[in-house]
């Protein structure tokens, strides 16, 4: 009754919408490109910005270092369209504003 | 006698109404499916739309705040991104996730000004330009709310601990648009009250930066470099700075005293 190519079928479907629908918690999968296929402004940025979580453990020349890329990589991103400029102008701003945060609160403690 | 009456009454409405005047009038308290709503009006209007009724309920069950406030980089305050339709048709803000392509509860999401609609589709623009109209939502706040832990404030819901039972999941990382290393850890810490008497606030800075990420907090909210430097009172967090940033508009009330001044007080 049931043939067996039916049974492959619908059982790689299966697993295929098990794949990919992600559980809660977990990345939805968007259309990401490697980060090899992203423009060289992206990948600067995601390399800068991606470091927001570990802002803490660096040192005062290591912040400094990160809103000198920050600077330098703004008048990139103001050639860019009017959304992605919108955008990633933004997200720049709140990353540079924690490592120039960060760096004064470490300043701070050496007082 | 008449005109000492008369001239009594005046007197008690003149000071009424002078007196009212002063106070102003006592903010309403949001319905449960009403609190953390945002209504968003920058372009709608000019092209011939209800302005836009966003409910962070439904979202803030799925995602971090992180992830729409930093990564996609929605403003904090109403109105302060100036999201226009082809920010959106470009995968963009709501586009990012309203793509017609990412899934959700075994469905694809609905997309967002993706193209130019005709008076047929134009039902898909009501479902977020829908304020003043009556839209059928997807999703029932009752219905939704009912299985999760109770909270007595905001809108009803225990946040927290509806994650900490694992009943809500919130995405923390949104593929090709979240970029970050691992992340370190924060203490928590206590923070001492001016009243005297009122219990310490437990601040949990672990659960923030989980939530929040660093940047969404510091600096723009808390500028303060050192511990202990800045203080902040009752009076400005209730107008929406500091904790009230959150605390006032989608994050438990204010009026939620026991969840912040949460130390026991040694006798």
């Amino acid at each position: 009754m049931f043939k067996p190519v039916m049974v492959v079928v619908v059982l790689s479907t299966g697993l295929a919408g098990l794949g990919g629908i992600p559980a809660h918690g977990e990345p939805i999968p968007q259309t990401a490109k490697p980060a090899s296929q992203l423009e060289a402004w992206h990948r600067e940025f995601d390399d800068i910005c991606s470091r927001t979580e570990d802002a803490m453990t660096y040192t005062p020349t290591e912040l400094e270092a990160l809103i000198r890329r920050c600077d330098a990589l703004r008048p990139k991103l103001e050639k860019l369209d009017e959304t992605r400029r919108k955008v990633y102008l933004e997200r720049l701003r709140m990353c540079r504003g924690l490592y120039a945060y960060v760096l004064e609160s470490k300043r701070n403690e050496n007082k | 006698m008449n005109r000492n009456v008369s001239a009594a009454l005046v007197l008690i409405l003149i000071l009424c109404s002078s007196s009212l005047s002063q106070t102003g009038t006592k903010k309403k308290r949001p319905l449960p499916y009403d609190y953390g709503r945002v209504v968003i009006n920058n372009y709608s209007e000019q092209a011939d739309l209800a302005p836009v009724v966003f409910q962070h309920w439904i979202h803030r069950a799925r995602f971090t705040c992180r992830v729409c406030h930093v990564d996609i980089g929605f403003a904090m305050k109403a109105g302060g991104t100036g999201i226009k339709a082809v920010d959106n048709s470009r995968g963009y803000y709501c586009g990012t996730c309203h793509n017609g392509k990412a899934p959700t509860d075994g469905k694809v999401v609905f997309e967002a000004c993706s193209k130019p609609v005709n008076t047929a589709e134009a039902k898909r623009c009501d479902r977020c330009h829908s304020l003043g109209r009556k839209v059928q939502s997807d999703y029932d706040f009752f219905a939704f709310s009912q299985p999760l832990p109770k909270e007595r404030f905001g809108n009803g819901i225990d946040w927290e601990k509806s994650e900490e039972l694992g009943l809500i999941k919130p995405v923390a990382l949104l593929d090709g648009v979240s970029k970050r290393n691992a992340f370190s850890a924060q203490k928590d810490f206590a923070l001492n009250p001016k009243v005297e008497g009122m219990p310490d606030i437990i601040f949990s800075h672990k659960k923030h930066t989980v939530w929040n990420g660093c940047e969404l907090c510091h600096p723009d909210i808390f500028m303060g470099v050192k511990k202990g430097t800045s203080h902040y009172t009752m009076v400005d967090i209730s107008e929406g700075k500091s904790c009230g940033a959150c605390h006032t508009t989608v994050a438990f009330p204010l009026t939620d005293c026991q969840r912040c001044h949460s130390k026991p007080v040694q006798p």
